[in-house]
């Protein structure tokens, strides 16, 4: 009898080790769908990378590798061909074929999807054979594979089935709350708000590096509540940690820190086709911000160094172009940022007309970006050394945007991750003059204009040849930093907390990737 | 009789038709949900289609319409964050916002009553004064101080109890409890104080002044002098005397800690429809904003109606008045 009991209790503890870990973690924000393409967010994107996959995928390094699609080349006239994995199967055991990609094509590019602008260069998607696709694009399109990494792939036969041809955004289907990917992990469970269940799929074409058997995440939007939970061990991660809390979190014990550097710039925005000022005492004054010695001034005067050492505690790099030096296609040699140098921006106001300063209003979201308010206030007393008087309005992001594209600033705080983890990204979106047909310049709200980079973008979009490409991106990168479009500072920092048996990988694009995750 | 409730009916409605559009004018100021719902890479045609199809695009008149001939019906809309019904959403969230409720204020009234009972009879104790001096604290630190201190105590130091959430909940029909799992209990602990520690104070100080003025009475002296047994003095006859007022409190109460508990749900990650309006805020879900305010508005103003036809019911000058006006 005693060696009986003694038998299974060794069994229940071989068992344990064997069958791995539950793993659970939490984030401040829960993922609003399970649908991959209702929503183009980084929670959603983030959180479904671990169910859903797409044709390629992205490596620890953001570096673009074969997922879905074993190998691709480029067609003749433009697009790309596609050579599909076989053998794969989604969760529900159906087989991932070409017509999966098809529908998947259909469905991430209508009008109802959030992700169609991944496809706007996309013509036709063509299925040659079961295993071989085709995506003609109008004209060469050589980033096209690394644009595609978020685009995730779901079974035919489950959406039609279930009614979920089409991404619901202001209504519920089928697959706002259940999955069916080919992914390393499937949804179990699925309560929005709450919690979100994953467990391994066992029939994943893949070999997987972690030893979680289940994983569970909660929101937790509280960061005091989530740093209690880490370092009471209610769970294994979060994400973020408070940059208040990072030095404090890595002291304690059973508790490590993943520090990082985000994909996202701050940068400071200026109108650039407004006729006057509209806010604090100068209102109605012709917008001194047209003049490039005035932007010039302000770039100089910003003590990016300072802000990064007081405000976020040395967690930040700072920025000297729209882009990390992370993302594919950014000019090396334009890596130093405009000198701190007070009097050498005074001398430039005077130069301007403008030697007594004046006052102007900055506006800045309070809930966006890491300490966004602190930074504006920051950005406030070191622009006053110039004369420049800035009248700060900070609110919520939820105000924030409307604000900007109804032109009512005369100066911004923005942050700007590239989706495509290229340089051409933001000067599709920041610096591009605004036209709403050719979907350019949506979120160059100071309406910045120059003809050689609206010249040079389509010619980037098309160059195959990466040299070539290389070139045009470092002279457009070098006419926006001389004209000083925007006043880029510095790349938002990453941090992660984790109990002290965890690995982890944590990628420049914020997002968790399960199968990277070794409980000890 | 029947005019006066009749009366106090058609106010209860006017005083919700002004909540809802006190409520929905305010709404615009909460900001734009169109960014919540689309990427960055949104263009403005789709910006503008989505504003048609949820209906931002009309004038306020008939969207605040729109919402009340909806509400009416049951419908409170789809919710733009999850795209799902919001009755449903409330539904799923009320029980984790009412079992906590319930919890903290069986809290409140068992300690309060009990701690309000020990203080007035040992009026002079070392333990008494303790005890009012403490209470002082419930009263004025303010609720989410009371959690971050007790999660940093119970769960962090000590490791006793869960930092956040319900525990495993067990389904009920659609009601998910709390109540049957011993993860949910021990979850319970730490929210339910912190909810029902001020509600606790309340009613022991309340307590406490009204069973010194009965012990005062004449008749507890009389009771004393035919030889009654201490015990039987203070509850059978002094306490029973003292809930009147008591009761009416802690029924007023109920509401605010059903209508207050989004602070302490939002300290403890507690699942209820308390931490759904601070999201629907940050999201401007408006569709869910709405339902909330109108559900708690239907609240306060059932607990007030039902109050004034009780005292209707008791308070014959009232009847009087009634008839003359």
């Amino acid at each position: 009898m005693l060696r009986l009991t003694l038998v299974s209790a060794l069994v229940c503890a071989l068992g344990t080790s064997a069958f791995g870990e539950t793993f659970r973690w939490a984030s401040t924000t829960d993922p609003q769908t399970m649908d991959p393409h209702a929503v183009n967010s980084a929670p959603v994107l983030g959180f479904l990378n671990n169910v859903y996959e797409g044709l390629v995928r992205r490596g620890k390094d953001m570096s673009v590798e074969p997922a879905l699609a074993t190998r691709w080349e480029p067609i003749d006239g433009g697009g790309w061909r596609f050579h599909l994995r076989q053998g794969v199967t989604f969760h529900d055991g159906s087989d991932f074929t070409a017509e999966d990609v098809l529908f998947s094509y259909l469905r991430a590019s209508s009008e109802a999807s959030d992700t169609a602008s991944w496809f706007a260069s996309v013509s036709e998607v063509v299925v040659v054979d079961d295993f071989t696709i085709d995506v003609i694009t109008s004209s060469p399109n050589p980033i096209f594979p690394d644009s595609i990494a978020n685009w995730m792939i779901m079974d035919s036969g489950w959406a039609a089935a279930n009614g979920a041809e089409l991404p619901a955004k202001d209504s519920e289907n089928h697959a706002t709350l259940n999955t069916n990917g080919t992914g390393a992990f499937m949804l179990t469970g699925r309560q929005p708000g709450l919690k979100t269940v994953l467990e391994p799929f066992g029939g994943w074409w893949g070999d997987a590096e972690h030893n979680i058997t289940l994983a569970k995440f909660t929101p937790i939007q509280n960061p005091a509540t989530a740093v209690a939970a880490l370092l009471s061990g209610d769970v294994e991660m979060i994400n973020p940690v408070p940059i208040q809390d990072a030095e404090r979190l890595s002291q304690s014990p059973g508790v490590k820190v993943f520090q990082g550097i985000e994909a996202r710039v701050i940068m400071l925005g200026f109108p650039h086709e407004a006729e006057v000022l509209k806010y604090a005492d100068d209102a109605g004054m012709p917008n001194p911000f047209t003049d490039v010695r005035v932007r010039e001034a302000v770039a100089k005067t910003v003590n990016v160094p300072a802000i990064l050492r007081t405000i976020m505690r040395g967690n930040a790099e700072p920025a000297s172009q729209l882009v990390s030096p992370a993302m594919r296609g950014y000019s090396v040699a334009l890596a130093a940022r405009p000198a701190h140098d007070v009097d050498g921006a005074k001398a430039l106001l005077a130069e301007a007309g403008l030697a007594d300063g004046f006052s102007f209003g900055l506006k800045c979201p309070n809930d966006r970006y890491l300490n966004d308010e602190a930074v504006c206030q920051a950005v406030v007393s070191m622009l006053a050394q110039i004369g420049l008087n800035a009248e700060l309005d900070a609110m919520p992001v939820r105000n924030y945007w409307p604000e900007l594209r109804n032109d009512n600033y005369d100066m911004y705080l923005l942050g700007w991750s590239p989706g495509t983890f290229d340089a051409e990204h933001p000067i599709r979106f920041l610096a591009a003059t605004p036209d709403a047909d050719k979907r350019l310049g949506s979120w160059n709200f100071g309406g910045f204009s120059n003809s050689r980079v609206d010249e040079l973008l389509p010619m980037i979009q098309s160059e195959v040849d990466y040299a070539k490409r290389q070139a045009m991106l470092d002279e457009s990168a070098k006419i926006i930093q001389d004209e000083h479009a925007y006043v880029p500072m510095y790349v938002q920092p990453l941090i992660w907390g984790a109990r002290e048996n965890i690995e982890l990988t944590q990628r420049p694009d914020n997002f968790f990737i399960l199968r990277w995750v070794t409980v000890n | 009789m029947l005019a006066y409730v009749i009366r106090r009916v058609f106010h209860s409605i006017v005083v919700l038709l002004a909540v809802g559009l006190v409520a929905f004018s305010m709404f615009r100021f909460v900001g734009d949900p169109i960014d919540n719902m689309l990427g960055q890479e949104r263009t403005q045609a789709d910006i503008d289609r989505l504003r048609t199809q949820l209906g931002l695009d009309q004038p306020f008149a008939i969207q605040y319409w729109k919402f009340l001939s909806g509400a009416a019906e049951g419908n409170f809309g789809v919710s733009y964050r999850q795209g799902r019904p919001v009755s449903d959403i409330i539904s799923e969230r009320a029980p984790a916002t009412l079992e906590l409720a319930a919890v903290s204020g069986l809290f409140a009234i068992l300690l309060g009553i009990g701690l309000g009972v020990f203080t007035a009879i040992r009026r002079n104790g070392i333990a008494s004064n303790l005890i009012m001096t403490l209470s002082l604290v419930g009263v004025s630190l303010p609720t989410f101080l009371i959690g971050i201190l007790l999660i940093y105590v119970f769960s962090v130091e000590l490791d006793m109890l869960p930092s956040f959430g319900r525990g495993e909940t067990v389904m009920v029909g659609y009601w998910s409890t709390g109540f049957l799992t011993k993860s949910g209990l021990v979850a319970l602990i730490l929210p339910a104080i912190t909810l029902g520690l001020y509600q606790m104070t309340l009613i022991m100080r309340l307590v406490r002044s009204e069973m010194l003025e009965v012990l005062r009475q004449d008749y507890i002296r009389f009771a004393r002098a035919r030889g009654l047994r201490e015990r039987v003095v203070n509850f059978r006859h002094a306490l029973k005397n003292t809930l009147v007022p008591v009761i009416t409190v802690t029924g007023l109460q109920l509401g605010s800690i059903i209508a207050f508990a989004i602070i302490t749900e939002t300290v403890f990650q507690w699942p209820g429809v308390g931490l759904l309006f601070i999201n629907a805020i940050h999201f401007v879900d408006i569709p869910v904003m709405a339902a909330y305010l109108m559900l708690i508005s239907v609240m306060f103003v059932t607990i007030n109606l039902v109050v004034d036809l009780l005292y209707f019911a008791i308070d014959p000058r009232l009847r009087v008045d009634g008839r003359s006006t």
